[in-house]
Parts: C-alpha cells; structure tokens; sequence
C-alpha cells in the first residue's frame, strides 16, 4: 500500500485541496450555524413565553379628553368585537374580564411585624390566550390560595429600575414565586381573605391575571356592577406584521399595546435573515464541493497513464481509487469535525446572551447538528466515491 | 486457461487494405494452446502491438473474435479482467509500463504484492543474474532501455500465468543478456507449463518455437 501511495500522491496540489478544505469548513460552519441557531430559536418562535412570536395582540381603544369628560367607559361593544372577528386576518379574540369589587393584597415580612398592604386589580383572559404555561391555573378553593401571573415588567421595573438605584436586594422570579400575598376582597357588601401565589410571569399580558373561571365567580359573588364592556381585547392573528391589520386597527382608532406589532415584524424578518445565512452557507459548501470534485478530476487526470498502468498489471479500479477516496473523504472528516466544533464554540458565545434575556428555557443542546453533520459527511463522502470510482473506470476504458 | 483462439481477427483500420491476405493471424483462426511456445514475426506497422494489446484486453478496435478457451473475451467484466491479468495472463509490454519515479525493485514489488508469488529473495536473485543488481534501488527513470527491459521480464514472471505473451522483450539486450534472459524466461514457463507468445521484429530469443507465425 506504501508503494501505491507512493505513486498516486504525486500531483496532489497543496493549495488547491486547501482551498477546497477551508471553503468547505466555511460552508459547513454556516450551514450548521444557521440551524443550530433556528434550533435554538425555537423557543423563542414556539413557546407561549415568546417575544417573537407574537401573534396576539392587546387592543383597546384611545383614551380621549372627551371620552372622559362625558363618561365614555371606552370599552368594545359586541357589535364591535363581532366586526373584528370578521377580519380574515383576525382567528379569534378574547375578552379582558375586570374584577368589579375591590381588592388589597398585603405582605407580612416574616419574622417581623412588618407588612406592606397596597390596591390592587384583577383581570382574567380565556385561557388559551395565556402566554405561560402553569400546572395549577385553577382556584383552589381548599387551600383559598389564588394562583396569580404577573407582566414580567413589572419584576424589570423594581430590580433595573427601583432596586438598582436605591440598592435594594434583586429579586429573583423564583424568589417572587415563593412569596405568599394576602388577598383581601370586599364588595357586594361582603369581605373575604385568600391567599394569593404568583405563579408565572407573562410578556404578552400586560395586567395582573388571575384564572377566568375564579374571576367570573368573584365577580358574580363580589360584584358590586352588572357586565361591562370589556375595555381590552386581546386577539389572535395570522401575521402580526401584516400591513392590513395596522391600517384596520388604525382606521378603528384602536391602540396597540406595547411593540407588539413591530416584534412581529422582528420575528419575520429573523426568519428570512436565517433563510438567506443558510442559503449563502449551502451555496458555499456546494461551491467547496466543486472545487474537490475539480481538483480530484485534475488530479485523477494528471496520474491517469500511472492509473492505467496499475489497471494493467491487475490492479482493480477499486484499489487504486481508494488513497483518493480516502483523501477526499478525510478531508471532509476534518472539515466536517472543525465546523461543528467551531459552531458549538459560537453557540456558547450567544447562548450565554440568551440565557441572560430568558434564564427559563432550556436549550436542546447540539445533537441536531451532529444529526446534520453526519448526514452532510455521508452524503458528501458517497458523492465523492462515485464520482472518484466512475472518472477511473473512465480513465481505464480510455474515456 | 488451456487455449486462446483468434477467429478471423483484423484491426479495424487495417479492413480496407489488402496487405493483411498474407498474415497468418489476421483474418485467420488461429490457436495458441497452452505449453506450447510462439513467435510471431513481422515488419513494424502489421499490428503486433494491437494483437498483444487484443488479447490482453486493453483494446477492442478489431474484427472478429476472440476467445479464452470457450469464453468471448469481449464479454469480460473489468473484475475479470483484474483476475485474469493477476493469475491467467502475464505480458510485458513492447513500451514496457514501468513507474519511472520508483526504483527497479518497486516495480516488481508492485505487482508481486498484487499476487505474493515470488520471494525478495527470488526477484534479487534475477537482478543479480540479469546484471542489474546495482539497479535494485535505483529509480527506473535512470536506467538505460536495455535494464529497463530485464526489469520489465522480472516484473512479468512475478505471478501464476497460463500465458506469457513478450512484445519485442530483447530489441535493446546484448546477445549474452539476451542469452540469460531466455533462460529464466524459459525455465518459469516450463515450471509454470504456459504457452509463451513472442513477439519480434527481427531480434528474438534463441530458443526453440512450435510455431513460427508471420504477422
């Protein structure tokens, strides 16, 4: 085997198989990139906790000096919420349902005579709408303990804003979730206690939720009012960037809350920005690949009367092709085994980032690109074989 | 393989001359039978090379057929081919085929590898009684025509054959290295009891031929 070796490596040209190895290792790192970082992504694309996916939107309607002057309680009537509806850009709404009675929640310092009592509110969405998912979104009624679910922004507020400047410990969602409120509830001309536990934290809602079937039923045990219109809306749609829904919400006068329309748009174009990392890096590898299959086809040419020599004294065509077959395809090894070790070294990089933005989630790791090296290597290594096995047959029968 | 049978047999390109009515192999059906020793003969231009290269399967622009025993060899797999050319069928070409870039021993050792025949002993013991042992490991492309050819016969003999077919083995030897040369020739297709087909121009081993053939 030294011998044929010997033979066949003459003509190897350094810098073309180096320029082939690095294209390669270009292509391939930006292949896998690009879809190890939609797959890590997808959390952010999927789950209900997402600021990209953000397919529902909260409407309500401007609040005018006039409207409150002459007592417009600027809520959406049904004829209102049935015409939304309508749109075929709308796939189903929800009502914001309001406590009407009146609500404190308290905190005792443990350990300490300390405590807090403040006002407070309560809204409920149907559901399906909610962004998080919670085990237990059901009042219990045993334990009088209320799950409740706050905006995240309100925990951003205190630690970024108020606990940094006054330099007050950071509180931890976890931290928050333990803590156990005191709800007090009067209306209707009757007073309750219960205990109420935060349970999650949305992005999408910004209000404090409770679960619409205890709403419901303190409303109809608390409340001092009959129904009232609901005064927000919250909505699911098929794209929320698309440009109908800004003008039909504008042309209605509804407000949008928070970027909720713009991060659509964010969702959409990272979309199409990973579609085009990944094309270049196919386009790039395919590119890579030519180069080998042209610098094999050089090579193979150059030592063609070597090769046709070898054929004649009995060599197979299998045997000589092998130290090519075996280069090409180490080659494609090292590149292959650099780039996935090069992307789950930038993986680490940006992971660190997103962990920081959303320390909930768990990232699935780097199997799937493994999953697409190897498929990549195999498919790649079999084109080469048959590329190299059919030019030398060609080479033997003076093609 | 006990018989290779030529059956009417013409280059292509030699289909509209006339000169071929006088070949004895061309356009003729003819057999060489294994154990058996031939020279054929001719001027250059008649086709020598193309029989050699015919029969040993690197060309196929003929008429007619050929046959290994019953078997067309026009119908060979590349697999058979290998085969054949590892066990059954030995040649050393007119142009010889050697590597220029390894020394005279690894050209032998290329093929002997192939088939594990002869011992490094054996293929020293030829270079020593060819005259070349000083070329052993020296490259090919540094040798004269004449050691290129010995090595070549080395080479040729360093695997199990049916038939050794010699296109002009000694046009380039002395009459006392042509002299060795036919004997070890003779002496491993005795032991290996093959058909011999030399070719010649005019220069040939001085041995004894069944049949003499004009090209």
């Amino acid at each position: 085997m030294k011998l044929l070796w010997k033979l066949l490596r003459a003509h190897i040209s350094v810098t073309q198989f180096a320029g082939f190895f690095i294209t390669n290792l270009i292509g391939l790192t930006i292949v896998l990139a690009g879809i190890q970082f939609k797959e890590d992504l997808k959390p952010f694309f999927a789950q209900g906790d997402s600021f990209l996916k953000d397919d529902y939107i909260v409407v309500s309607k401007k609040v005018s000096a006039l409207g409150s002057l002459v007592g417009s309680t600027g809520g959406f009537s049904d004829k209102e919420i049935q015409n939304i509806e309508e749109q075929p850009f709308v796939k189903t709404t929800g009502k914001f349902e309001a406590a009407r009675f009146r609500i404190s929640g308290g905190l005792k310092m443990p350990g300490t005579n300390l405590s807090f009592q403040t006002y407070m509110f309560f809204e409920a969405v149907p559901d399906r709408f909610l962004d998080i998912k919670v085990d237990e979104w059901k009042f219990n009624e045993n334990t009088g303990e209320i799950p409740i679910i706050i905006p995240r922004s309100y925990l951003n507020l205190y630690n970024f804003g108020f606990a940094a400047s006054r330099s007050m410990p950071k509180l931890s969602e976890g931290m928050i979730k333990m803590l156990r409120l005191d709800i007090f509830i009067n209306g209707n001309g009757q007073r309750a206690e219960y205990k109420g536990k935060v349970v999650g934290f949305s992005n999408r809602l910004n209000t404090i939720l409770v679960p619409a079937s205890f709403l419901t039923w303190a409303n109809s045990e608390y409340g001092a009012k009959e129904n009232e219109e609901p005064v927000r809306i919250i909505m699911e749609v098929t794209n929320s960037s698309d440009e109908k829904l800004a003008s039909y919400l504008s042309s209605k006068g509804y407000e949008t809350e928070g970027n909720m329309l713009n991060s659509g748009k964010l969702a959409y174009f990272m979309r199409i920005i990973i579609f085009m990392v990944l094309g270049v890096g196919v386009l790039i590898c395919l590119l890579s690949f030519f180069i080998l299959i042209l610098s094999i086809y050089l090579l193979l040419q150059k030592n063609s009367d070597k090769l046709k020599n070898l054929m004649l004294i009995g060599y197979s065509g299998f045997r000589v092709s092998f130290f090519y077959i075996l280069f090409a395809v180490s080659l494609n090894l090292i590149a292959t085994a650099l780039s996935v070790s090069l992307v789950a070294w930038l993986r680490k990089l940006y992971i660190a980032i997103f962990s920081e933005m959303l320390p909930d989630i768990n990232f699935s790791g780097i199997s799937i690109i493994l999953l697409y090296a190897f498929i990549l290597f195999i498919i790649i290594s079999l084109t080469d074989l048959f590329i190299i096995l059919g030019k030398v047959k060609g080479i033997r029968n003076n093609k | 393989m006990d018989k290779i049978l030529l059956e009417e047999t013409l280059p292509s390109v030699f289909k509209n001359k006339t000169q071929s009515s006088d070949s004895e192999i061309w356009l003729k059906d003819i057999s060489f039978i294994r154990g058996r020793a031939y020279l054929v003969e001719a001027a250059s231009g008649m086709g020598k090379s193309s029989l050699c290269s015919y029969i040993y399967g690197i060309r196929n622009d003929f008429e007619g057929k050929i046959f290994f025993d019953n078997e067309n060899i026009g119908k060979l797999r590349n697999s058979e081919w290998n085969h054949i050319r590892k066990r059954s069928l030995s040649m050393m070409f007119q142009g010889l085929s050697l590597f220029d870039e390894l020394t005279g021993f690894e050209n032998v050792e290329l093929k002997n590898r192939l088939t594990h025949f002869k011992s490094k002993q054996e293929i020293s013991e030829w270079f020593y009684m060819l005259g070349i042992e000083d070329k052993l490991d020296q490259k090919v492309s540094l040798m004269s025509f004449g050691q290129r050819q010995r090595v070549a016969l080395i080479r040729s003999l360093c695997q199990p054959f049916d038939f050794l077919i010699l296109d002009e083995p000694i046009s380039h030897l002395d009459n006392e290295n042509g002299r060795i040369f036919t004997s070890i020739m003779t002496e491993e297709v005795k032991r290996q009891n093959a058909g011999l087909i030399i070719t010649s121009i005019g220069k040939h081993p001085e041995m004894h031929y069944d049949q003499i053939l004009k090209l």
